[in-house]
């Protein structure tokens, strides 16, 4: 059980439930809570609980992220996918029926650091599915997992006032074929093989229960999951006059505004890839590059099931800094000794040249093309398939 | 003005510290300052995914964001050390803030114009014997916490 440190006349959260809202209102709303949380603090509960849902589809880009590489605007347009940009960091999503919002605000706790806050307010999400009959873990950077397969990503955005917003999309149901159109990677469309990938290293609470689910379906597990792990009670509210002026404010001028949407970072993403030779046979590593970090890595190999060490081996990967002493030091860490059949140092060698390839190619100015997203990176890189094994 | 390193955390005992935000400020002149993260505050941030600023002439009070950070999934302010107008960015951290965790003490963030430099420094951290000490017991913290290698 987690204390968030407040008076016990207190411990009542309000709850608010909103359904089908488009990309830019779902988002609006999220912030303009933020308000009460404020230095002024003027809302009436210590925190609020909004599980919602957004219309069919939204794909919502993080924080940073280079919007052109991340999402297939022609599709979207062609399709009526709304795309939004999240306040909060890590990778492109697909929202929709399929995928239950988690939106709470507070007041940030003094000296509490992101990442212990993270691990505090997911014991709501880990609550919800377990009581759903789903044990789930936090992993290394930032994401729910079950068995190794991430069920949902969290996200931290803490304003210059103190009020903190604590997100997360929960992968209740996902149509993988749609979310591989919506977010950029061509090579789905090429076979079947990219949606397999996908489904090794990504659950839903669907899959895991043995039935379809909508979000609604199991919205009161994750009511009833935060209000046991905080121990508070969830009161029924809703979103106040202040809070819909502020909303539509924001609407205006951030989350439905094309500068906001559209805001690049200074250098283009790229990718490149390498090879490995293992005793089990050769492995393609991919490397997906956000300015000098690593955003997306995939091994790809002729294996029967993804081995559950190169999931981890991804997820660590993921977010962290492309310098050959960083990837060395996050592959030793992740990988035992042996456990891809060949010495750690082989590996981050070749995580390294597939990273190193794509930043010479950001260095060059040269536009990367297609890229990954949050749940897989394009199968196809700028190197050709015949480079030279590394041994 | 010669730059005292520690010989294990590299701290230049020579800036002054902000205990709130863990970011360091630099004098260049009397009309200059430099602020950028302090080795703990870069290491516990964990792996730094992006930054931006606000644009050059912004006027910014102690305290209030002059840009913002992502690490790790996290997004949050960038809080100033002093008060004063915001004369440049970094453009090379702007474009790989991974920088900052290589070297936080050579890569600055951006450059102020501080208004009551005198007065505000004053509420930084400075001096080796404080900030060693400072930074002891910071460095104990986090490692308790799991967000430094012991």
């Amino acid at each position: 059980m987690v204390s968030l440190e407040f008076p016990s006349q207190l411990d009542r959260w309000r709850y608010l439930e909103h359904d089908g809202v488009s990309a830019t209102d779902g988002l609006a709303v999220d912030e303009a809570i933020m308000y009460g949380y404020g230095r002024e603090r003027t809302a009436a509960w210590p925190a609020t609980l909004r599980l919602y849902t957004y219309r069919a589809d939204c794909a919502l880009v993080g924080r940073y992220q280079n919007l052109d590489d991340e999402i297939d605007a022609e599709f979207c347009a062609a399709h009526g996918v709304e795309v939004g940009r999240r306040p909060t960091g890590g990778g492109a999503i697909i929202m929709g029926p399929g995928q239950l919002g988690v939106a709470l605000v507070a007041r940030a706790v003094a000296d509490e650091t992101p990442r212990r806050a993270l691990k505090r307010y997911a014991s709501g999400i880990i609550g919800g599915l377990a009581s759903l009959g789903i044990t789930a873990a936090f992993r290394s950077k930032n994401d729910l997992e079950v068995d190794g397969r991430k069920i949902a990503g969290l996200g931290l955005y803490l304003d210059a006032e103190g009020a903190i917003l604590f997100h997360t999309s929960v992968l209740v149901d996902l149509d993988v074929e749609r979310m591989l159109s919506v977010l950029r990677i061509p090579g789905a469309k090429l076979s079947d093989k990219a949606v397999e990938r996908v489904e090794e290293r990504v659950t839903t609470v669907s899959r895991e229960v043995g039935r379809r689910c909508a979000a609604t379906d199991v919205r009161q597990d994750f009511s009833t999951g935060f209000a046991a792990a905080f121990d508070i009670e969830l009161e029924d509210g809703t979103v106040s006059d202040d809070e819909w002026r502020h909303a539509r404010e924001l609407a205006e001028t951030r989350y439905g505004n094309a500068e906001w949407i559209r805001q690049r970072s200074p250098r283009r993403d790229a990718r490149g890839s390498a090879v490995l030779k293992t005793p089990a046979g050769l492995l393609r590593i991919y490397a997906g590059v956000h300015a000098q970090t690593l955003k997306s890595v995939l091994v790809t190999g002729d294996f029967n099931v993804l081995p559950v060490a190169i999931g981890r081996l991804e997820s660590a990967l993921k977010w962290c800094r492309a310098d050959p002493e960083r990837i060395a030091a996050v592959t030793a860490a992740s990988l035992r000794e042996n456990d891809l059949g060949v010495p750690h140092d082989a590996v981050a060698g070749a995580v390294w040249e597939a990273a190193r390839k794509a930043i010479e190619l950001q260095h060059d100015a040269v536009h990367p093309g297609r890229d990954g997203s949050c749940y897989f990176p394009e199968p196809t890189g700028p190197s050709s398939d015949d480079e030279a094994a590394r041994s | 003005m010669t730059a005292q390193k520690d010989q294990t955390g590299g701290i230049d005992y020579s800036r002054y510290f902000d205990r709130e935000t863990h970011l360091w400020v630099k004098t260049m002149s009397r009309e200059v300052v430099r602020c950028g993260f302090d080795p703990l505050g870069a290491e516990t941030s964990g792996d730094i995914v992006a930054v931006s600023f606000e644009p050059p002439g912004t006027r910014i009070e102690r305290g209030a964001a002059f840009g913002s950070i992502e690490a790790a999934k996290f997004v949050g302010p960038l809080l100033a050390p002093v008060s004063g107008s915001i004369i440049r960015h970094n453009h090379e951290v702007a474009a790989e803030p991974g920088l900052i965790n290589a070297d936080p003490q050579a890569h600055w963030m951006i450059e102020i114009e501080p208004d009551a430099l005198d007065v505000e420094l004053g509420e930084l951290l400075h001096g080796e014997e404080a900030v060693r000490e400072w930074f002891a017991a910071e460095r104990k913290k986090f490692e308790h916490e799991g967000l430094l290698a012991t």
